[in-house]
């Protein structure tokens, strides 16, 4: 079954140069699905997670969230279906610097209104989940980058959203924390089977998913699935890449050939 | 583009950040120009007023000088702060530090240069109407407008000297940091509120002290106690905000059930590191704003001084003169042709007082002729008083004697001439100043007057008579020329005793009155003035550290709109972030000043009998309102940046 469905998006930015962001995208993403959308800088990956995030609208084209179209919603429950329906992870990790690790994850949750009994119970949870234990009532400004986008996805699981949105999740940490924040996400993809849309330039990042989109300049250009090692799933993500350097990999095929 | 091109251009397209900045500046030079026009003018003659005016100018000007300094550093300093990250990137493209402090230097004194011009460009302007109101209430007869370079100069050369100071203070701020700092801008939130507990808790004491002490003077009024007051809500007031306020908020944050609600979390969070940062800044607006409330609720209380003054002295001019006064007919004529010369109308009624014991207490007691009384109160147009033979009504300089005579000493006998005399009740008009009516006197009717013919005991009958000259003018505004001699004699032999050494005693409280009211005058214009500008420039301290911080707050916005709040949520969200920053320390000033008017009532009613509750509270209303219409206006400029 799809979680989110998009048909023929197109977004044109108005203004003294218009600008056609998204050209006629369509794709679907499977309930439980972990996907990537890569693309280089200007390929209108941006663009897309803002549509998917409902906080920018399509200038045309379709888009189905679990089963509503937030294009019809009015706009003060298009922020309720983003509260209840989404998950949100940064790469600056936007954490409130002022509230604890503790608080920044039941943020949702006391949006939403919840009892202080639930509240407790699922932050214990997800805590012991994330190994976040011992740091829950710590400022953002005395974790570690990795501790901070571990914090960052568990805001983004505590109501258990339908799909989570991640932009360059691990764009701002070391090898070693993005390979515990990949590790983490695919885990609790497999686990609790929750939806992840994740933009990424990092290949190896994209190597952890189930399946990665390419795009470019707003259009779809490729899509690859995961087979069954890791290893050659990066390699092929990489030539996908190269291909997708464009001008510059047949300029130099035309140069080997003469 | 020349580099002066660039400095100008600087300043002129970021108009928009420095509006704020400007309008504040501009508004603090026109007023210290204002001031220093009056303080040079060449046609105040009188001696006293050209004193007042001098002094109270100069004493306003310095308060605004320090606050200006002080205004100016700070806002500088935000501005600085906020566009440190262009700094790092001139730097980086190779400008170096000598041209960057050159750059700083020079918008800096084209802000100087451009605020200086117009503020004295608008101060010329209003020069005449600040003359125009000053004239109306030193009651002078012309203060026109002058031509001098006194002021300009003196205007130009203390707000130039302040840039230049703010522009080298500023270059001195950005010179120890590192391009990368610069670069990477200040990111320096200092993300944990610390705070001490025992300051927290000294900041509460001291308020709390302060303010029951105050409760306390109401009834033991202790001038040296004020000063101890003052020293310990201003301690108090600094380590509420550095330290209690934290305090406070931690508690809160503490309890869960209450903390852990929709948007407190935010709120509380944000309003503690608000706090924690601009603590400092909420201390001097806090003050200042105290200090603004005061100035101009003292001088509105004025006003309704002198509808109780004039309540209190009906009479415009009064000489009481002794029997064996040898210069009663000099200074009556005197008087009287003061007047003349003053180009006053009068009516002049003379009392002849005659002295006699009264039976019930022993003591002499003075009697007024009923027609007499009568003659004066058709001047004052106060109701006439109508007696019959034997009747009588009390004068008295106090109210409680009423009450004793009430109790059954209604008969007495006016022992000398033994004429027996009821006393019907009270003369309710203050019209004979207290202090010629020593104890008590009566007024009786003209028939028992004519019948009192033997003198006091133990004296000639010459010597049992007094008699009182009382002046009607109904410009009593207009006689503080009247009768300055006099006035110089007895504040000179009376001092503060109670005895008078003169054979006579002379009051005018149209002088008097002029000498308070040109106190006060002065207060006003000053307090007003200097209130305007420090309630301008706390407003804009607000406005500043919103936009230096909007950045950080916009993405924060940014990334709770995405956790999906609604926009009515946020606006609920910025109304509990700027509501403290806005509020609070006007809320701390606004309880200093009710009770500092507390203090000041019972300090008043030593002074006179006025209240002035009724202007303490429209001025703490009018001061409501001002400060909710900046909150709102502020408020919009604020969401629309955020939602952008």
């Amino acid at each position: 079954m799809s979680i989110l469905i998009l048909e023929e998006v197109t977004k044109v930015y108005e203004g003294k140069v218009a600008h056609l962001a998204i050209n006629q995208l369509s794709f679907e993403v499977e309930k439980g699905e972990f996907i990537a959308v890569m693309g280089p800088s200007g390929s209108g990956k941006t663009t897309l997670l803002n549509i998917i995030s409902t906080i920018d609208r399509p200038t045309s084209g379709d888009i189905t969230i679990s089963g509503l179209k937030p294009a019809q919603l009015p706009k003060n429950d298009l922020s309720l279906f983003r509260r209840r329906e989404l998950g949100f992870v940064f790469q600056d990790f936007n954490l409130l610097p002022a509230l604890t690790v503790e608080e920044n994850m039941v943020l949702p949750l006391t949006l939403d209104g919840r009892s202080i009994e639930v509240m407790k119970a699922k932050v214990q949870h997800i805590a012991e989940h994330l190994n976040l234990t011992s740091i829950l009532q710590k400022r953002p400004s005395e974790i570690s980058g990795g501790q901070a986008q571990r914090t960052a996805i568990g805001r983004a699981l505590i109501h258990e959203p339908s799909i989570i949105l991640a932009d360059e999740p691990t764009g701002n940490l070391d090898s070693k924390a993005a390979k515990d924040v990949l590790e983490i996400l695919s885990q609790v993809n497999k686990e609790s089977k929750t939806t992840i849309m994740m933009v990424t330039h990092d290949p190896i990042a994209a190597s952890y998913c189930d399946r990665v989109l390419f795009i470019k300049d707003g259009e779809y250009f490729n899509e690859i699935y995961k087979g069954d090692l890791r290893q050659t799933f990066f390699q092929r993500i990489l030539n996908v890449l190269s291909l997708l350097g464009g001008g510059g990999v047949n300029d130099l095929s035309t140069i080997r050939l003469s | 583009m020349t580099f002066q091109q660039f400095a100008y251009h600087n300043v002129i397209r970021n108009s928009r950040i420095y509006a704020a900045f400007f309008m504040a500046s501009i508004f603090s030079v026109m007023v210290f120009f204002v001031y220093s026009m009056l303080m040079f003018h060449p046609n105040i003659e009188d001696q006293f007023l050209r004193d007042v005016a001098f002094g109270g100018m100069l004493v306003a000007q310095v308060i605004l000088i320090v606050f200006t300094m002080f205004f100016l550093f700070y806002s500088m300093s935000a501005f600085l702060q906020a566009r440190l990250h262009e700094f790092g990137v001139l730097l980086n493209l190779g400008m170096e530090r000598q041209q960057l402090n050159r750059l700083i230097f020079l918008e800096t004194m084209i802000l100087g240069f451009i605020s200086i011009t117009i503020g004295i460009f608008f101060g010329f302007s209003f020069s005449k109407f600040f003359f125009m109101i000053i004239r109306e209430l030193f009651l002078l007869d012309s203060l026109p407008l002058y031509l001098s370079w006194k002021p300009f100069a003196l205007t130009i050369i203390v707000f130039l000297s302040q840039f230049i100071i703010i522009s080298i203070s500023s270059v001195v701020f950005i010179r120890k940091k590192e391009v990368v700092q610069l670069i990477k801008g200040d990111g320096k939130f200092s993300e944990v509120a610390t705070y001490k507990k025992g300051n927290a808790f000294l900041g509460l004491g001291l308020l709390v002290v302060a303010y029951s002490l105050v409760i306390f003077s109401v009834f033991h009024m202790n001038i040296f106690m004020s000063l101890l007051i003052i020293f310990m809500a201003i301690i108090g007031t600094y380590f509420f905000y550095t330290d209690s306020m934290l305090y406070i908020l931690d508690i809160i944050r503490r309890k869960e059930r209450l903390y852990w609600h929709s948007f407190r979390l935010i709120a509380f969070a944000e309003a503690s590191i608000k706090i924690r940062e601009n603590a400092r800044m909420f201390f001097v607006v806090t003050i200042v704003s105290t200090i603004a409330f005061l100035s101009v609720g003292v001088v509105t209380s004025f006003t309704s001084f002198t509808a109780q003054y004039r309540e209190l002295n009906p009479v415009s001019i009064f000489y009481a003169s002794d029997w064996d006064n040898p210069f009663e007919e000099a200074d009556i004529m005197k008087l009287s042709q003061e007047l003349q010369r003053e180009g006053l109308s009068y009516e002049l009624v003379k009392f002849n007082v005659k002295k006699q014991t009264s039976s019930n207490s022993h003591e002499p007691v003075n009697v007024i002729k009923e027609s007499e009384v009568n003659s004066l109160a058709v001047a004052l147009k106060i109701p006439l008083i109508d007696l019959n033979q034997g009747e009588a009504l009390l004068v008295s300089s106090t109210q409680v004697n009423f009450d004793n005579i009430r109790s059954g000493m209604e008969q007495t006998v006016l022992e000398e001439s033994s004429i027996p005399i009821q006393i019907k009740g009270m003369y309710k008009h203050p019209i004979f100043p207290s202090f010629v009516i020593k104890n008590r006197a009566f007024i009786i009717s003209d028939e028992d007057f004519s019948l009192l013919t033997e003198p006091l005991f133990g004296f000639g009958v010459e010597e049992s008579k007094t008699t009182f000259f009382a002046f009607h003018v109904s410009d009593w505004l207009r006689t503080k020329d009247v009768g300055t001699d006099l006035d110089k004699i007895m504040t000179e032999t009376m001092g503060i005793s109670e005895v008078n050494p003169n054979p006579f005693y002379f009051v005018n409280p149209g002088l008097n009155f002029s000498v308070i009211r040109a106190t006060f005058a002065l207060l006003l214009f000053t307090g007003l003035l200097v209130a305007a500008v420090l309630l301008l420039a706390a407003g804009s301290f607000v406005y500043f550290k919103l936009y230096t911080d909007l950045d950080r707050d916009k993405k924060q916005y940014d990334v709770l709109r995405r956790m999906g709040v609604t926009d009515q949520e946020l606006v609920k969200i910025v109304n509990r972030q700027l509501v403290p920053q806005f509020f609070l320390p006007w809320g701390l000033a606004m309880v200093h000043s009710t009770f500092s008017f507390i203090f000041l009532q019972a300090f008043w009613v030593d002074l006179a009998a006025v209240s002035i509750a009724m202007e303490m509270l429209i001025v703490l209303i009018v001061f409501t309102v001002i400060q909710v219409s900046y909150f709102f206006l502020i408020r919009w400029r604020y969401i629309a940046h955020i939602q952008e």
